[in-house]
């Protein structure tokens, strides 16, 4: 995971083999990908960024099947393969039809079918859902999911939070070309610290905190955090809690302010915090 | 030894996916096909009346026989053309992939760079010198031009003999084009200077005598003057055996010269990370 220009695309690209790493060295399934570049290549199935990776004027079919040719296997070999993948990633129907009228949908399924045209031990996906509805990224994770249940090391890049809950087994974020974290989604969402909230408060009396009222409750808040405005309406309130403090006192010491707590949502999940913490990105 | 034969043999292999694939591509561009053809019969028709303008006796003999213009003319729009429609498709080759994102995707495969540079040409490396037999053989019926029958089989190997010079000098330019990206209009002007000094549409005699030995070294020139000898004045083996020992060292170091070119090109593109630019 990382920002816009973390090096994402730039490790991949080196993992491939496209591009020639400035100093160190790079293992992929035990092999040096400066040294056996070819069978690094073997062993790897790779998923593009880009949309336009296809010979836009033969078909679907024709362009797996040279892919498949390529890689060293015979024509018959290499249709049987392109076949069984394009049913794979349901485009059995449109294997016939140029991929130039693909849809961008169709175009990364197309993708993917590619990439496991080998049955490689090594996946590598740089940003396989980009540009997909929610459905048809769902399509593409549930299928990489199966892929990975068989044993093939699954590399993943994205920007996308929401996708890596319960998909990923193990994160990296990059940012700037440098490791800021590594582990799993849990702990990634441990490293969630200064965190926002949205409260919807109303006085005891049952109307809305009036002048005195909320700077009582504002001085409640005070050792934990920060209470203001949220300019939304004269109910909702913006809570940043500071790094040590706990939500629940915080909660408590409104209350003890004559302050009734109708709602409270947190403004951004833990995952969203804990990436702006490892990540320059602020937006 | 036998592993590197076999790996040798599955790289040759995959030059049968790289013809499919083009073959495939090139026949859902069927109007540029006609077109093609038509550009060259255009220019053919075109001599024909220039041909009546020029005065056979000023034309150099071959092997002894006086021939017309049109004769004289055809051989060399062939052989020029050969020259000219396989460089450029040469450059185009890499260019295009790069243009349609695909090189990447062929660049990230198991598959050499020599086998990549020349898969990207094999469909333009058939297509090409059977496109220059066709034309020879319709310009011979069209305007009742009779080539040597005895000169058939020498020159077909004499143009054999010119295509590593033509794919040699096509990596070199594929090379310059992936490092320079608009590299094109030096090529332009190199395929001019070859073309204009390889005597495909008059005769060297006619260019000052430092000039003239200049030109009798030009590859294309030693391939044009060799294919007349033998379409025109029915040279023999003799004489297909002295132009090929000028022709195939000339062709071997254009060959070493752009492999070597080429790999560097790509080397660099993949030290600086930017094969995938255009």
């Amino acid at each position: 995971m990382g920002p816009n220009g973390a090096g994402k695309t730039t490790f991949l690209r080196i993992l491939t083999g496209l591009l020639l790493p400035d100093s160190g060295s790079v293992h992929v399934a035990g092999l040096d990908v400066a040294a056996e570049p070819m069978a690094v290549r073997r062993t790897i199935g790779f998923f593009p960024s880009g949309d336009r990776t296809f010979y836009q004027r033969i078909s679907g079919l024709e362009n797996l099947t040279f892919f498949a040719r390529l890689n060293g296997v015979s024509r018959s070999d290499a249709i049987r393969r392109a076949e069984r993948r394009l049913a794979d990633v349901g485009l059995a129907d449109a294997a016939r039809q140029r991929v130039g009228l693909y849809s961008h949908g169709m175009q990364k399924r197309l993708s993917m079918a590619r990439a496991l045209l080998m049955d490689p031990p090594v996946l590598v996906m740089d940003e396989a859902t980009d540009g997909l509805d929610p459905e048809g990224a769902r399509r593409v994770q549930d299928l990489i999911s199966g892929v990975a249940a068989t044993g093939t090391a699954v590399v993943w890049t994205t920007q996308r939070l929401d996708e890596i809950r319960g998909f990923a087994d193990a994160v990296t974020v990059l940012d700037q070309g440098r490791t800021t974290f590594q582990g799993t989604v849990e702990d990634m969402m441990l490293k969630s610290t200064a965190r926002g909230y949205l409260l919807r408060l109303r006085a005891a009396s049952g109307g809305e905190l009036d002048g005195a009222a909320l700077e009582q409750a504002a001085a409640a808040i005070g050792g934990h955090g920060t209470l203001a405005r949220a300019g939304i309406d004269r109910e909702h309130y913006r809570l940043e809690l500071n790094h040590d403090a706990v939500l629940g006192e915080a909660l408590s010491a409104l209350a003890g302010a004559g302050a009734v707590v109708l709602d409270c949502a947190q403004r951004r999940s833990e995952l969203e915090e804990s990436f702006l913490r490892l990540t320059t990105a602020r937006t | 030894m036998s592993r590197r034969r076999s790996a040798s043999f599955a790289e040759v292999s995959k030059l049968g996916a790289f013809l499919r694939r083009d073959v495939l591509v090139r026949l859902s561009y069927r109007t540029a096909i006609l077109s093609d053809w038509f550009s060259l019969f255009a220019q053919a028709f075109v001599f024909s009346f220039v041909s009546k303008l020029v005065d056979p006796s000023r034309l150099p003999a071959a092997q002894g026989d006086r021939t017309t213009y049109i004769a004289y003319v055809a051989v060399g729009i062939a052989v020029s053309g050969f020259m000219a429609v396989g460089l450029a498709r040469l450059v185009q080759a890499v260019r295009q992939e790069q243009f349609m994102g695909t090189l990447e995707s062929v660049m990230v495969t198991p598959t050499m760079a020599s086998t990549i540079l020349l898969g990207s040409v094999i469909y333009d490396m058939i297509y090409v010198p059977i496109r220059t037999v066709i034309f020879l053989v319709i310009v011979s019926i069209w305007f009742n031009v009779s080539f040597a029958a005895s000169g058939y089989l020498p020159a077909l190997i004499l143009l054999a003999a010119f295509i590593p010079f033509v794919w040699g000098i096509g990596s070199i330019a594929s090379a310059s084009v992936l490092t320079f990206r608009r590299g094109t209009g030096v090529i332009g002007f190199a395929t001019f200077a070859l073309t204009f000094t390889s005597g495909a549409y008059f005769p060297l005699s006619l260019f000052p005598g430092w000039v003239e030995t200049l030109a009798s070294l030009n590859p294309i020139a030693v391939a044009i003057t060799g294919m007349r000898e033998q379409l025109i004045g029915g040279g023999g083996w003799g004489d297909a055996a002295g132009v090929l020992l000028k022709l195939a060292p000339m062709s071997a170091i254009s060959l070493l010269l752009g492999l070597y070119a080429f790999r560097l090109a790509m080397r660099r593109e993949r030290r600086l990370g930017t094969l995938g630019l255009y």
